[in-house]
């Protein structure tokens, strides 16, 4: 058992939209104080997940339990959540004050809040996201990321037991994306609240998760730590999901077998070629990025899979175009999968079948 | 870059091209009318005699003067702002259980448009049965429940006398207008209703508000501007309609149902005062000029995105 208490726990979720699996049998079980990214393809199930969490969406079957109590059948006001959406949903006609103030308004009866603590809460939540300023403001006055830290500060300011937020960065230009994430992390630590965290994006899902949920046809994929899901990938959709440019994928016989453009390398930069694979590569195309250099070839006796190479510009290694190289990657670093299920098989049971 | 030679490349011709039916029907149909009645009501022509002399400001003065132009007047004021705050109300409601989701929506919605898509006549001929002095099914059904007829309740006639009492009168064609003016102002609404995000209305949910908070905090502050318009359009319907009237009680008994429309239909055209009918008729447009700018201004500044 956790040493740490669950807060949300869901069983065998389902939601079926008509012949559509929108979510289809999640199992899945949120520690308190964790920050949880729910990362997919656009229509993997990943929003319509959170939409079940906050009550917005019934289940067709499973349940969801916060806190210990089973809130499947409780409307959302009743569940102790609060939500952030992409758009972040203001209340166009109120100023930043009653946007903040509504939920305390709304759920006055539950809360116990008078008049006056509600002034107060609105404005104490207001300075931990530094917008007091603003309180008498529209949100049409505000910029993207002011709008974003109110719906924020309207989604903290009945301190809920988890925080639900859908997409809540893309929105936000590339340059403050990158802030805002900071400032996410850091307000999810210091208020020590439960996130989960919904979105398509594999930098944010690596950058702020705790733990990552890889979703895909509305089944769970993986879940882990974003090293565990990167470095060690349950299956060959969240290899190849994971990393850009994504993992090569190689058809052998009865299985096939991957490897990251990174690990991919000449031959010469391997400290110990007897623990490498060698491969045949024929470089058809550099691009010069920078950083690195991305090498588009063929391994050879694989014509028909496009191979990427990523090769980091501060080795001394020249790479002509239309020529062959002798290429390697570590053992360690490449991954078999089933041919039909795409699930990872290990190395030693492979061999044994041999 | 070269000028193109095709007339469809050209913005003034292509612009001119869509504007034109529009301005058309603008002058011909209704720019036109306007200005002969402008014509018409500062001349002494007659169905008889159609030459146009001016003669100043003289039918308005006599218009002013008169008695029952003051009253139609009135009338014709305070019926359309009884109904309107009628249609609002019921508009609202409407346009909020239209929204919901039940079976059978699409059936009520339809049924319920009738009214409006009904032409007019048409329509007032089935109340003028309904509301006959005689035969309407409404009395018999009160005659029936014990509420008219010898010891009842509401009359000891047979008889409530719909179109034919100063006081039934008035309230038969408000209530007759109301019928027929609230699917349209339910349609707008609708409308507006549903072109709120509905991020916003789960928003809404989420931060725990019910039913009548969300509707009255969120939803109708949200179309605000959409119900000034709706309001406008069947205001100003109503003040210069005749129609109603005219087929169910001929603006009687006496003067109690005389509106401006009808009065000026009847001194114009029936009574063959082309002059004088026209200038009651511009009575109405100084006062729905100002409502309009006003109103429109209003919903404007209540635009809140």
């Amino acid at each position: 058992m956790n040493a740490r208490m669950s807060i949300v726990q869901l069983s065998g979720l389902k939601k079926y939209f008509d012949s559509v699996r929108a979510v289809d049998g999640v199992d899945l079980a949120i520690d308190q104080g964790e920050f949880l990214v729910i990362l997919g393809p656009s229509g993997c199930g990943k929003t319509t997940l959170m939409r079940m969490i906050a009550g917005l969406e019934k289940p067709t079957a499973g349940h969801i339990e916060i806190g210990g109590e089973d809130v499947t059948d409780l409307p959302p006001r009743k569940r102790g959540v609060s939500m952030v959406f992409q758009s972040y949903a203001l209340y166009p006609h109120m100023n930043v004050f009653n946007n903040i103030a509504f939920p305390l308004r709304a759920q006055r009866r539950e809360l116990k809040f008078d008049k006056r603590a509600i002034r107060e809460r609105v404005e104490s939540t207001a300075r931990v996201l530094e917008i007091d300023m603003l309180l008498d403001r529209r949100p049409r006055q505000l910029s993207g990321g002011q709008r974003q830290r109110v719906a924020i500060a309207r989604a903290m300011v009945t301190q809920p037991a988890v925080l639900l937020l859908d997409e809540p960065l893309s929105n936000l230009d590339a340059k403050l994306r990158a802030n805002a994430r900071d400032e996410l992390k850091d307000f999810q630590r210091s208020s020590n609240i439960t996130a989960i965290f919904v979105t398509h994006d594999q930098i944010e899902a690596m950058g702020l998760g705790d733990r990552i949920v890889v979703m895909s046809e509305g089944k769970i994929q993986q879940i882990g730590s974003p090293q565990s899901i990167y470095d060690d990938p349950a299956n060959e959709f969240v290899a190849t999901f994971l990393g850009s440019p994504s993992m090569n994928i190689l058809s052998a016989d009865r299985f096939r077998f991957g490897f990251r453009p990174e690990h991919f390398l000449p031959k010469t930069l391997h400290d110990n070629p007897e623990n490498s694979r060698i491969f045949h590569y024929f470089v058809k195309r550099v691009e010069y990025l920078g950083s690195d250099r991305l090498v588009y070839g063929y391994v050879h006796g694989h014509d028909n899979d496009l191979t990427l190479a990523k090769v980091p510009s501060n080795v001394r290694v020249s790479l002509d175009i239309e020529s062959d190289y002798e290429f390697a990657v570590h053992n360690r670093d490449i991954k078999f999968f089933d041919n039909v299920s795409g699930q990872r098989i290990e190395q030693q049971s492979l061999a044994q079948a041999k | 870059m070269a000028r193109l030679s095709y007339p469809l490349d050209n913005r003034r011709f292509v612009g001119m091209m869509f504007l034109t039916p529009a301005l058309l029907y603008i002058l011909l149909l209704v720019g036109f009318p306007f200005l002969l009645a402008i014509a018409f009501g500062f001349s002494d022509v007659t169905v008889g005699n159609t030459d146009l002399n001016f003669v100043g400001f003289q039918n308005y003065l006599a218009v002013w003067e008169n008695d029952i132009f003051r009253q139609v007047f009135e009338t014709t004021i305070r019926f359309t702002l009884i109904s309107q705050v009628f249609i609002l109300i019921f508009a609202n409601i409407l346009a909020v259980i239209f929204t919901q989701n039940f079976t059978g929506k699409w059936f009520a919605r339809f049924i319920f448009i009738l009214p409006w898509a009904t032409p007019v006549s048409l329509a007032m001929i089935g109340w003028l049965w309904m509301l006959d002095t005689k035969y309407s099914p409404i009395d018999y059904l009160l005659l029936q429940t014990g509420f008219l007829g010898p010891n009842g309740i509401l009359s000891n006639n047979r008889n409530l006398f719909w179109l034919a009492t100063p006081d039934l009168s008035q309230i038969s064609v408000i209530f007759v207008q109301v019928w027929r003016m609230t699917p349209l102002a339910t349609v707008i609404l609708m409308a507006g209703l549903s072109s709120i995000p509905t991020d916003i209305l789960d928003q809404a949910e989420v931060d725990g508000s019910r039913f009548m908070r969300t509707l009255l905090q969120i939803k109708l502050p949200l179309i605000l501007p959409i119900m000034v318009i709706a309001l406008l359009f069947s205001m100003i319907t109503m003040f210069g309609d005749m129609t109603v009237v005219y087929v169910l009680t001929r603006g009687g008994p006496v003067d109690y149902t005389r509106v401006l429309g009808l009065y000026s239909f009847q001194v114009g055209i029936e009574g063959g005062n082309l002059a004088q009918g026209a200038a009651i008729s511009l009575f109405a447009f100084p006062l729905l000029l100002a409502m309009a700018i006003f109103m429109l201004r209003t919903a404007s500044r209540a635009e809140v995105q």
